[in-house]
């Protein structure tokens, strides 16, 4: 049975192996810090760092690093958020068509936007946006609940009780009804980045079903505001 | 539910000197130490060597020449140490002739841990005692914070073994608390002699590693060689200084080899980051693995090939930016009782 981490089984730090084995482990070990991939926070000179930044520096220095993931890398093209939602995209690990999905969407928002650009008149050119990348930001800000649901059981009977959602949480929801709505109401022969720069578009105006969605869900969590205080943490 | 899987020698090593009262009376030992240092020179005589320099690498090489075993084993093969590394250090007995225990804590179990924790806490008095005494003749207090990063805690084997006695995780963990409040006190320099002696420096940068220096070729032009690995793929990279920014993997043009943005985007990821895209020329070989995993092995190779090339400054950067680590995810086994190494098999009623 592979240990989980077979390098330097007789050095203390690296070889990290607790006495019992729990299901999510990792290969690393747990004093390996997340990578910075980013060369903007290397440029900046000593001075302008606070008290936090300093230590965090020092413990980089004596820390061991992970390696960072192929979906990441320092080029100006590679954003997080885009490649979260390629991933929740992705269907049996076809890592390639979903990306190619996602390029064509981008670029479907921007003829659009084109379109729009170059019929509009003079004085409304500005306030149209152009930028594919700050549509999909701002599309999906808009799209995130800011309060969610839980299911509560007291005495037989579940409740749903309104509970505050985390950051992760807020912009897992937000990427998840986005693709299930693509995946399921549209017509039969829309593909897949026509629907998505759709909503994508309408959700950055604020409105579209998504953005319906996300109301109703504000809307039921105001109507069960009598239960919040069955909610312990 | 936590289930038992493997453990290695490393974490079942119990502290044999805290498991219980001596076992090995003290003149024992020093016949022991006297055995083992006129059979030190004995086999100093069989080799041919002088007994006065005679070092325990000697003493192993000499063994390993005169009873050769096969033994896969190396803590089976017949050695020969010095008795204190044979036998464990371990606990006098604690009391006297009249059955009185020496301590005054050792009815409770856990005399050194005990006494430990009351010397600890008697040293946060003396501390917040000090201070008190600075506040009130209105000397400011020291305020140099103390080198968190550089060092460490004793681990709690290392902790066993200080005070030969065994140790609970609850009882480690209180010390360790203890300890950070007592360092966390400003005027705590006073005591400083005493918290080093459970203080362990770390290395101060994880630079252990040799950048090789630049090698020069026919025409005088620098390069030099990496290699990288990710899951089975294994990969040499050449990278060439004064070039074009032209990349070759196993003889064809990286557009052909990977068809797929990414794969490009991380044999790139490196030079990017250094911003040198049109300075280097790469030359790289590739076998194993999947498509993903040789982009990955390259990579490796070329960040570690550009270390030469680059500042120090720069090599930390890479290394902070995780270029420079080996990946050591593979894919799990498959486990008996189950369809994968995660999935289970359909669950049926009947």
């Amino acid at each position: 049975m592979a240990a989980p981490s077979a390098a330097g089984l007789g050095r203390r730090l690296r070889a990290w192996l607790p006495r019992i084995m729990p299901v999510r482990w990792s290969r690393y070990n747990p004093s390996y810090l997340e990578p910075e991939v980013k060369k903007e926070s290397y440029q900046k000179p000593l001075e302008e760092l606070t008290e936090e930044e300093r230590e965090q520096m020092e413990l980089k220095a004596v820390r061991p690093i992970k390696a960072a993931p192929p979906t990441l890398s320092s080029s100006v093209f590679s954003d997080p958020m885009i490649s979260k939602f390629t991933n929740m995209m992705m269907k049996s690990g076809n890592k390639v068509l979903a990306r190619s999905l996602m390029s064509q969407t981008l670029e479907a928002i921007k003829r659009k936007q084109l379109e729009k650009y170059h019929k509009a008149p003079e004085n409304e050119k500005e306030t149209i946006e152009c930028n594919p990348y700050v549509i999909f930001h701002q599309a999906l800000k808009n799209c995130q609940p800011i309060i969610g649901l839980s299911n509560i059981t007291r005495g037989g009977k579940t409740y749903q009780v309104p509970v505050p959602l985390t950051d992760n949480r807020k912009r897992f929801l937000a990427m998840k009804w986005l693709i299930t709505e693509c995946r399921e109401n549209k017509h039969r022969r829309t593909l897949m980045p026509e629907k998505l720069s759709q909503e994508l578009l309408l959700a950055f105006n604020n409105e579209g079903p998504v953005i319906k969605r996300k109301h109703v869900l504000h809307k039921m969590a105001e109507a069960n505001r009598a239960y919040a205080h069955f909610r312990w943490w | 539910t936590l289930r038992l899987i493997c453990t290695t020698t490393e974490v079942q090593r119990k502290n044999a000197g805290a498991s219980g009262p001596e076992k090995y009376t003290e003149a024992f030992i020093k016949k022991q130490i006297e055995e083992f240092n006129l059979g030190k020179r004995h086999l100093a005589n069989m080799m041919g060597e002088d007994p006065e320099t005679f070092t325990q690498e000697d003493i192993d090489r000499a063994i390993a020449y005169l009873f050769p075993s096969g033994l896969f084993d190396k803590q089976a093969r017949p050695m020969m140490k010095h008795p204190t590394e044979v036998f464990p250090e371990q606990r006098k007995i604690q009391w006297g002739e009249d059955g009185r225990p020496f301590h005054f804590l050792f009815y409770t179990g856990k005399q050194s841990y005990y006494s430990l924790m009351h010397e600890t806490y008697e040293k946060f008095l003396n501390v917040q005692k000090h201070q008190d005494q600075l506040a009130a003749e209105d000397l400011p207090l020291q305020k140099e914070k103390r080198n968190l990063a550089g060092s460490r805690w004793l681990t709690k084997i290392e902790l066993e073994e200080m005070l030969l006695e065994k140790l609970s995780d609850d009882d480690y963990s209180r010390f360790i608390q203890l300890l950070q409040k007592l360092v966390a006190l400003p005027c705590a320099d006073i005591e400083e002699s005493y918290i080093q002696k459970f203080s362990k420096e770390l290395p101060v940068q994880l630079q252990e590693v040799v950048i090789e220096p630049l090698q020069y070729d026919e025409q005088g032009k620098a390069f030099s060689t990496g290699e990288g690995k990710r899951k089975t793929a294994r990969a040499t990279a050449v990278v060439y200084d004064n070039g074009t920014g032209k990349i070759t993997v196993n003889g064809t043009d990286i557009l052909h080899y990977f068809p797929v943005l990414q794969d490009r985007e991380q044999l790139l990821f490196p030079f990017q980051f250094l911003g040198r895209i049109g300075k280097h020329d790469m030359v790289c070989t590739v076998s194993g693995g999947g498509r993903s995993a040789q982009a990955g092995a390259i990579r490796l190779a070329s960040a570690k090939a550009l270390r030469s090339f680059v500042t120090e400054k720069e090599v930390e950067c890479m290394r902070q930016a995780g270029l420079l680590t080996v990946d050591p995810r593979v894919k799990e086994r498959k486990k008996p009782g189950q369809e994968g190494p995660r999935r289970k098999f359909t669950w049926k009623k009947r």
